[in-house]
């Protein structure tokens, strides 16, 4: 019984300070946006006002905003999972095969461009990609081509490459830190009963670290989703994403259709993540866990 | 070994990628010309590092992102920690808890920064370094809260099971045992935190009071046309972290010795 | 015990190094922090100015305190009317900002939302210079007041790279199919709408009343052709943002592009043979007002609002803009502060400049208005053109 009731006040005492602030900076506002959401818009005050109307919801659907979001979903799935798989053999190799202080100064190399300015680092981009920049002139200059690649830069490539590029140490962190599970006994183990390094990796290491492996994808498919600098600055003409669409809408101060696109891509973004938790069952990862 | 030449492969790639710019940024940084390139030998200077440290308004903002930043990431990693401890203390409630915690990275900057700005508005809260705290909080929360848990499943059940049957109740344990076996989740949380909050543009836009944040001051820069200063600052900030980790390096092997 | 191998934090010893560095970087950055916030308290008299960051005149805001004991602090808004909107009307920006600057358009909203107060022109005696064309511009006003004041004007066409396409005079040069994939215009519906709405009124005879503000079918007429050349892939790309375009014009990355005329001496700067068309159908009309917001009034710095309105318009404001950004103030007072310290500016160049904008407004110009009558319909048309 005490047990029980020590258990609870713990629960209390730790759960509060989450609590309150998600509530309050967080839910509360969002709560509000979505009353919001209803409301039209008046243009007369250029506000809203409170006549309640699901206009703003039919809207999304009217002018092609739809595929503005599933545009968006899609860039990131392929970035997220680019950095997955480019970033998974770059974690492995960092935490197996070189260990030690090195392995400290390599995670240490990630983290400093990021005190960089991120708008920089993606204009940098347009600076190599683009017709006279670094990758075009080395081709022109060891003849391998006549003409500048045009496709370098301003296309889907190279918002993807930008988005990877941004948002790539965001997938190793995670990896390296649920990598601490796997021990190295278990590698041993597993060659000594036959399998190669793939199989290996594939029975042994994956599913050890597997909420490194989700939080990893998390990470970076949650950055995409909220990012607008890479598409402004590397997309085609007038290209965009989920933010850039909701700013314009502001713009014209069309507030209900800004509240409810929001609305709608918070509910989509949160019905895939209960697909992806049932999926990757992140929580069964900690089943046998109490103490 | 063929595999190994696959993964160092992988590795080299990644530093490519994440480095190019910033590289390209650096060598641009010494050029004098206005247009950036590279320089050529004859084009070397040092004339934008110079000029950068008298542009005021760049480096109020950067202290300001910095300060914004520390705030954040102490509050934010504390604020983790505990969320963390709270999920393994759920038993059935895990995954509603997990959700609720995760919630916010998914909304988009933009609303979340004007609906708190609305909130703060209403309830007369003046805009200051910590209304842009309570914006950059909801997004490093989440983050920290899943990098801390992620180093939490790392611990071997048993040695908490040991540390109960040699008598240690929760507070013990958790100091003595937990805390230091997640030390590098901890550390990571805070970097983590740090660099989120020092990067984020969405959600500050509309809390800012007088003094813009960072990423802000440099949005607006690239709206109106400053001198390469820019690049200048993003090279001193590369330079100074390099310089930072080869004196870390440096301590330490002496340290060893 | 492995803990060698598995990274040097799990030492003590290190880890005690680590924190103590840390430690100390962040006492150091705390320390100097609050010394850079070292504002000074008492009497000085400040006034906020948040305005696009092509009103900066930087550095030389110290000479409003030498001329009027004020203290100027400009903050860049971005630009962008519809978060400046929206965080005059329901966020905090007038608790924090006491004159404005921004593209005109918006004042109206601004004025119905009761987020910005009127100026009185009696208290700002160097109104009276302003150049007519700039008073007479019909969203200043709302309700028989008067709620910008004209800070900057000019009228825009097309950057090009007068090597690669010889000399532009018309609009349909950015839709040219020879030059495929070399041009570009602005990522705003703003700008690049009324654009294309004056070459199809004046070239292609549409039947298009006022560039300015499209009716729902000419919109629909307008928009539809830029969205079959965007599907051709006539444009390179869409700029946004002055470092993007000058940018793309130094880069070669486009060849011919509609923008901002500062544009072209940037790249002149930066060695690259860049003009600004003088184009047969028409100049775009655009300018830049000060508005003043409700809080100054409410924290009683109205009149000290109008003295810094007063200065703006007094000739060093509009030598400095002219120098540093080449944009003009429309008055002539520039000319007599130049010709007064001839010192400091270069009476040439300023008239020089100040001639040049009277010169094209004095030509064909059709007036940018950031809220046309439809302006959400233009916001959901260029969404259509953003997915084409």
């Amino acid at each position: 019984m005490y047990q029980y009731l020590r258990n609870n006040y713990t629960l209390l005492l730790l759960s509060s300070p989450s609590i309150v602030i998600l509530f309050s900076l967080s839910i509360i506002p969002l709560i509000l946006i979505l009353v919001w959401s209803f409301w039209t818009w008046d243009p007369i005050t250029y506000w809203i006002k409170p006549i309640l109307t699901l206009n703003s919801y039919f809207d999304i659907f009217s002018t092609g905003r739809i595929e503005v979001l599933i545009r968006t979903l899609v860039l990131s799935f392929i970035a997220s999972t680019t950095c997955l798989i480019i970033g998974f053999p770059a974690a492995y190799c960092i935490h197996f095969i070189i260990k030690g202080r090195l392995s400290i100064i390599l995670l240490m190399l990630f983290t400093i461009p990021f005190l960089t300015s991120h708008l920089i680092r993606t204009f940098s981009w347009r600076l190599i990609l683009g017709r006279t920049g670094l990758i075009n002139n080395l081709l022109m200059s060891n003849n391998l081509v006549d003409e500048p690649i045009e496709w370098l830069l301003f296309s889907d490539f190279a918002v993807g490459v930008g988005l990877i590029a941004s948002y790539l140490p965001f997938v190793i962190f995670p990896l390296l830190l649920s990598f601490r599970k796997v021990d190295e006994n278990y590698l041993r183990a597993s060659s000594d009963l036959g399998a190669n390094l793939f199989r290996t990796i594939y029975s042994v290491v994956i599913p050890l670290s597997m909420p490194g492996l989700f939080a990893g994808y998390m990470f970076v498919f949650a950055m995409c989703m909220g990012s607008s600098t890479e598409v402004q600055l590397l997309g085609g003409a007038a290209a965009s994403m989920l933010t850039i669409m909701i700013n314009d809408v502001m713009r014209v101060v069309n507030f209900p259709l800004a509240f409810s696109i929001s609305t709608f891509s918070i509910i989509v973004l949160f019905i895939l993540l209960i697909i992806g938790n049932r999926f990757f069952k992140f929580d069964s990862l900690f089943k046998d866990f109490s103490w | 070994m063929n595999s190994r030449f696959f993964f160092y492969f992988c590795l080299i790639l990644c530093l490519s990628i994440v480095y190019l710019p910033p590289i390209y940024l650096l060598l641009i940084s010494f050029n004098e010309n206005i247009q950036p390139g590279i320089p050529s030998l004859g084009d070397l200077s040092l004339k934008w590092y110079f000029k950068m440290l008298s542009q005021k308004r760049l480096i109020t903002s950067l202290n300001q992102s910095i300060k914004v930043a520390s705030i954040t990431c102490i509050i934010s990693s504390v604020v983790a920690f505990f969320s963390a401890l709270a999920y393994l203390e759920y038993r059935n409630f895990r995954s509603k808890w997990f959700l609720f915690i995760i919630f916010s990275m998914f909304v988009p900057g933009v609303i979340q920064g004007l609906s708190l700005s609305v909130i703060f508005k209403i309830v007369e809260i003046k805009p200051s370094a910590m209304t842009i705290v309570g914006g950059h909080l909801l997004w490093t929360l989440p983050f920290a809260f899943t990098i801390i848990l992620t180093n939490l499943s790392n611990i071997n059940k048993n040695i908490i099971l040991a540390s109960r049957d040699l008598g240690a109740n929760y507070l013990i344990t958790l100091r003595k045992i937990v805390i230091p076996l997640i030390f590098p989740g901890i550390i990571s949380s805070f970097i983590f935190s740090f660099l989120l909050s020092f990067n984020e543009y969405n959600r500050a836009v509309y809390l800012v009071g007088r003094y813009n944040t960072f990423p802000i001051y440099m949005f607006g820069s690239m709206n109106a046309g400053t001198s390469p200063t820019v690049y200048a600052m993003g090279g001193s900030t590369l330079i100074l972290s390099f310089v930072a980790i080869f004196f870390i390096i440096y301590l330490t092997k002496k340290k060893n010795k | 015990m492995k803990s060698e191998k598995k990274g040097f934090l799990y030492s003590n010893h290190n880890r005690r190094e680590l924190l103590k560095t840390s430690a100390a970087l962040g006492g150091l950055l705390g320390v100097s922090s609050l010394l850079g916030y070292n504002t000074a308290f008492g009497a000085t008299k400040e006034i906020n100015f948040w305005a696009s960051a092509t009103l900066d005149i930087e550095d030389s805001w110290s000479r409003l305190k030498d001329d009027l004991g004020i203290e100027g602090i400009f903050t860049d808004n971005g630009n962008d009317p519809g978060p400046i909107v929206t965080r005059m009307i329901v966020g905090n920006a007038n608790d924090i900002y006491d004159v404005l600057g921004l593209q005109g358009g918006s004042e109206k909203e601004l004025a119905v939302n009761n987020a910005i107060s009127p100026w009185d022109t009696s208290k700002i005696p160097n109104y009276d210079k302003v150049w007519q064309a700039a008073k007479d511009i019909p969203y200043l006003y709302h309700d028989g007041k008067q709620f910008g004041l004209p800070s900057v004007i000019n009228a825009d066409s097309m950057i090009y790279l007068e090597d690669k396409v010889g000399t532009i005079d018309s609009y349909g040069a950015i839709f040219d199919p020879k030059l495929k994939g070399k041009t570009g215009m602005e990522d705003a519906w703003i700008n690049s709408a009324i654009f294309t709405a004056i070459y199809l009124k004046e070239s292609e005879n549409w039947p298009i009343d006022q560039p300015g503000n499209l009716t729902e079918d000419e919109l629909g007429m307008v928009m539809e052709f830029l969205i079959k050349h965007k599907k051709d892939g006539q444009f390179r790309t869409f700029w946004n943002g002055w470092e993007q375009g000058v940018q793309l014009v130094a880069n070669e990355e486009v060849w011919v592009m509609t923008g901002w005329e500062p544009i072209v001496y940037a790249a002149r700067d930066r060695g690259i043979n860049a003009k600004y068309a003088v184009p047969k159908e028409g100049w775009e009309g655009w300018g830049n007002n000060t508005l003043l917001s409700r809080g100054a009034v409410e924290r009683g710095l109205g009149d000290l609002a109008h003295e810094f309105a007063n200065w703006l318009l007094d000739g060093f404001y509009g030598c400095s803009i002219g120098e540093m950004r080449g944009y003009a103030v429309p008055t002539d007072k520039n000319i007599e502060y130049a010709t007064s310290h001839s010192g400091e500016f270069d009476v040439e160049k300023v008239s020089n400049l100040l001639n040049h904008v009277k010169e094209k407004f004095g030509g064909k110009v059709y007036w940018q208005n950031t809220r046309p009558d439809n302006f959400q319909l233009y916001e959901e048309w260029w969404q259509k053109l953003r997915n084409a």
